[in-house]
């Protein structure tokens, strides 16, 4: 009987200034507050059991941000969507939930591939689209990236698997894009607009998806335990 | 928010301490009512969102349906630039409106180097730096807190100051804010009325003169019903006061970010650097019952996984063990903490500190203040070196691995051989720790040494501050004894300490010194790294004042101190008297234990020393 519910949920506009961490504390107090039974670790500092999928960097939204939760009791996923979100602040809300069935592999260890939206305001879009196309032809891509232990070059053509064509609404473009997320390969958005041509300051960037990506094709982390039961 | 702010937000450090929208915030129709104030906090959104006196007069403001409170902070220096260069006003972080468009504007005075923030804001703000260039078209600045009983550096600056507890005038004020406007009142009118509320002080009601010595002379009321003196408000009854059933919860991590109560106010050990312990006297307790409600509620409403127990001393809180076992108990599967912020060693029982043990490790500390026991009886701190080693002992067995030890240099009468008494009592602290420790990690003790600061209604107030340079002897002296393994030596710069010392005595001459430092780029002076002792040097000469002659010079006893028309209640008699027994090295027992030992605030203020375990038997 699973008694860890994995949940799909949005950071919106009022909340995209949090880091990874004030997003946890925001969650575990919310927990608290709907009262919601998380189940403790062991030890000396009991932490409520609770995992996530990549981190998201500062100032971006997201429409699939995915959770795992583990209770003491069993919990409907209908009943912790209603409470849950009853007591989230403005700007996170869950927008799926299921039970994870027992020795599922986590988050962290199957996500490896983001899908972002970036929508830019007045770009030439020609530009952009010709930018696309050489970038889709180049080999390699290699920028400097800051690291705790200095600058180092990276190459990031390799860690971008997709561009769409962008698609243009009124005054607005917007790109999709997949891209390596993870600890074995992160294309950071910012690095994605650079790559782009595009301000990664004024670009509102949103992640459309975390994806699991295997032998060339995605699925979500919820395709992954669909077919399992669920008990 | 103000969402010019907003393209600003991805270039800037923390963005998310301007963004509002946390849980419990409260964003009321502005149209719809009356009396609008935004409270100030002259310091950075982490820090400011930590005090709690700010919760309380937020949630009692926000309670009422013909008032609203909204929060403003401090933004850090790199918006504050922007800000700046693109001319966008500070505003608030609920409507993000201008300061100019409230009612009131509250200041709070929680510590010296917060002043030139507070300059510092109102310019942002755009908002008349003199209080007598403002008009009908400006908001009423007004402060309190603290610094309050010695606000004359501020004096131009503010157009009413309220002394003391703020409960019940925070209703008053608004009342009066409410009535003035249905009357039509012109500012002049309004202040008046501000002015005649009991607690409530109007610098510009006051004249001050000095002597040709350059000593102070007297402040002459220049208002014709202005009082003499202006005592402070107190809260009789601690229990039925007003304290929120909300916190706005931060997303950020922010300094006391926990559910707080109050456990009592005041504080009547009576230790005689403490500005504290004179000036919220008498010591009233709240009631266990009125905590154990007050703590379920902020938790439910917050989701906070820790309980602080909060007052200037909470272990000396009468029934603070059986407060302690039943939260614990109450929380233990919630996976939520008890902690205390502020142990006197004294009142800590090896039992106090197996209740918190099980709850969970926090660091510990202790505040001998003094390293001889002679000092510590000067200074009136009634706790001996046995006391502290016997909890010190029992805290490591009980598996705490690291103690932090407080203590302050510079005080009246030291001599050498109390620095050394500071240097022996560490050593001897980490020995029972590497003798009686259980954990796998091997004992640490932190000797943090401030630099003692003359503080106005206290016994000392008269005492000057020694110089820099023998401060900075003096913390030379102790950094190369305290360089031992297991040990870890901090102090404060001594020219923080001295400027601070500058405002703490100073008078209505430092506010130009005040505008011009501000004018010169001072700001953040209480964040080390944004301290600019060179820029306040050049403020002070630029406006002919010498700051030693305020922070090390001691004060005749007859002459008339600049503050004492700002009175907590404690008289001048009994400030002597302490100073006194502190040169004899006397000490003098806790009223609230022992007998009253005549600082007058009870008789002059009508209230009295009032604790639970007597409320609980009545
Ligand atoms: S008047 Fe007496 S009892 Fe009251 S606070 Fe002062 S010393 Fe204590």
């Amino acid at each position: 009987m699973s008694r860890v519910i994995r949940f799909q949920f949005r950071k919106g506009q009022e909340l995209r200034f949090l880091s990874h961490l004030d997003l946890i504390r925001t969650l575990e107090r919310a927990v608290r507050r709907g009262r919601l039974p998380i189940a403790f670790s062991e030890g000396f500092s009991p932490r409520p059991k609770m995992s996530f999928g990549s981190a998201l960097a500062v100032g971006i939204m997201s429409e699939a941000e995915y959770a795992d939760f583990e209770f003491t009791e069993r919990i409907e996923p209908n009943e912790f969507m209603t409470t849950f979100n009853s007591v989230l602040p403005t700007g996170l809300e869950v927008i799926k939930a299921v039970l994870l069935p027992p020795k599922s592999p986590s988050l962290m260890t199957e996500i490896n591939a983001a899908e972002y939206k970036l929508v830019a305001h007045d770009t030439d879009a020609a530009g952009l689209v010709s930018r696309i196309k050489s970038l889709q032809t180049a080999d390699s891509f290699v920028v400097e990236r800051k690291t705790k232990k200095g600058i180092r070059l990276v190459d990031l053509r390799p860690l971008l698997y997709e561009v769409e064509h962008p698609q243009e609404i009124g005054s607005e473009t917007a790109i999709r894009c997949r891209c390596a997320v993870g600890s074995s390969g992160n294309l950071r958005p910012n690095e994605l607009c650079i790559m782009l041509g595009m301000d990664p300051f004024t670009t509102k960037i949103v992640r459309t998806a975390l994806l699991i990506k295997e032998d060339g094709s995605y699925q979500d982390p919820f395709d992954r335990i669909e077919g399992h039961n669920a008990t | 928010m103000d969402q010019r702010l907003l393209p600003l937000l991805p270039q800037v450090s923390k963005p998310a301490r301007y963004t509002n929208n946390e849980i419990n915030a409260v964003h009321k129709e502005w149209d719809h009512i009356q009396v609008k104030i935004a409270f100030a906090f002259p310091d950075i959104y982490e820090v400011g969102m930590g005090h709690l006196g700010y919760k309380i007069l937020y949630s009692i403001v926000n309670g009422r349906d013909d008032s609203l409170a909204e929060r403003v902070y401090a933004p850090w220096v790199d918006l504050e630039a922007k800000m700046r260069e693109l001319k966008i006003p500070l505003t608030t972080l609920e409507s993000g409106r201008e300061l100019k468009e409230f009612d009131l504007v509250g200041f709070t005075l929680q510590y010296e180097l917060s002043y030139s923030n507070i300059l510092n804001m109102l310019d942002l703000s755009g908002i008349p730096l003199l209080s007598r260039d403002r008009t009908d078209q400006h908001p009423f600045i007004m402060a309190g807190g603290p610094c309050a009983f010695n606000v004359e550096p501020l004096a131009d600056f503010l157009d009413f100051v309220v002394l003391g507890d703020g409960e019940e005038i925070i209703h008053e004020i608004v009342e009066l804010a409410k009535e003035g406007r249905v009357k039509g009142l012109s500012r002049e009118e309004q202040l008046a009325s501000f002015g005649k509320l009991p607690g409530v002080y109007v610098p510009s009601y006051y004249k001050a003169h000095y002597n040709a010595n350059g000593t102070f002379h007297k402040l002459e009321p220049v208002k014709q019903g202005a009082p003499e003196i202006v005592y402070k408000r107190v809260v009789a009854d601690l229990d039925k006061a007003e304290f929120p059933e909300k916190f706005v919860v931060p997303y950020i991590d922010v300094v006391h970010d926990r559910v707080m109560v109050e456990v009592f106010r005041g504080c009547t050990r009576g230790c005689r650097f403490c500005q504290a312990g004179m000036i919220y006297r008498p010591v009233r307790e709240r009631k266990l019952t009125t905590l154990k409600k007050q703590i379920r509620t902020l938790v439910e409403a917050t989701g906070y996984d820790e309980i602080s127990l909060t007052s200037l001393s909470s272990g000396d809180y009468t029934c603070i063990e059986p407060l302690i076992s039943d939260v614990i108990e109450e929380y233990k599967d919630l996976g939520v903490a008890v902690s205390l912020p502020s142990l006197r060693l004294d009142s800590f029982s090896p039992a106090l500190a197996e209740e918190i043990q099980r709850s969970r490790k926090t660091g510990l500390t202790f505040a001998p203040e003094a390293g001889t026991q002679r000092l510590r009886d000067v200074i009136n701190k009634n706790v001996s070196e046995d006391d502290l080693y016997e909890v010190v002992k029992g805290a490591f067995q009980a598996g705490w691995y690291s103690v932090k030890l407080y203590f302050m240099i510079g005080l009246p009468t030291e001599t050498e051989e109390d620095l050394d008494g500071i240097v022996e009592l560490a050593q001897n602290v980490l020995e029972i720790g590497r003798k009686h420790g259980t954990g796998a990690r091997r004992p640490e003790v932190t000797i943090s040494v401030s630099s003692f600061v003359p503080k106005p209604h206290t016994p000392f107030q008269w005492e000057g501050q020694d110089s820099m340079e023998t401060l900075r002897a003096k913390q030379n002296y102790l950094r190369d004894r305290l360089r031992q393994r297991g040990m870890r030596f901090t102090y404060p710069r001594v020219e923080e300490s001295f400027l601070e010392a500058v405002f703490a005595k100073g008078d209505r001459r430092l506010g130009p010194v005040l505008a011009r430092a501000v004018e010169l780029g001072c700001r953040f002076d209480g964040w080390s790294d944004h301290f600019q002792y060179q820029l306040w040097m050049k403020a002070f000469a630029d406006c002919n004042v010498d700051p030693h002659w305020y922070a090390n010079r001691a004060v005749a006893l007859d002459e008339t101190l600049s503050w004492e028309h700002l009175s907590p209640g404690v008289s001048r008699r009994f400030l002597l008297q302490e100073r006194d027994a502190a040169l004899g090295g006397r000490t003098t027992p806790d009223c609230r234990f022992d007998v009253c030992s005549g600082c007058n605030v009870c008789p002059q203020l009508k209230v009295a020393n009032c604790l639970s375990e007597e409320g609980a038997r009545v």
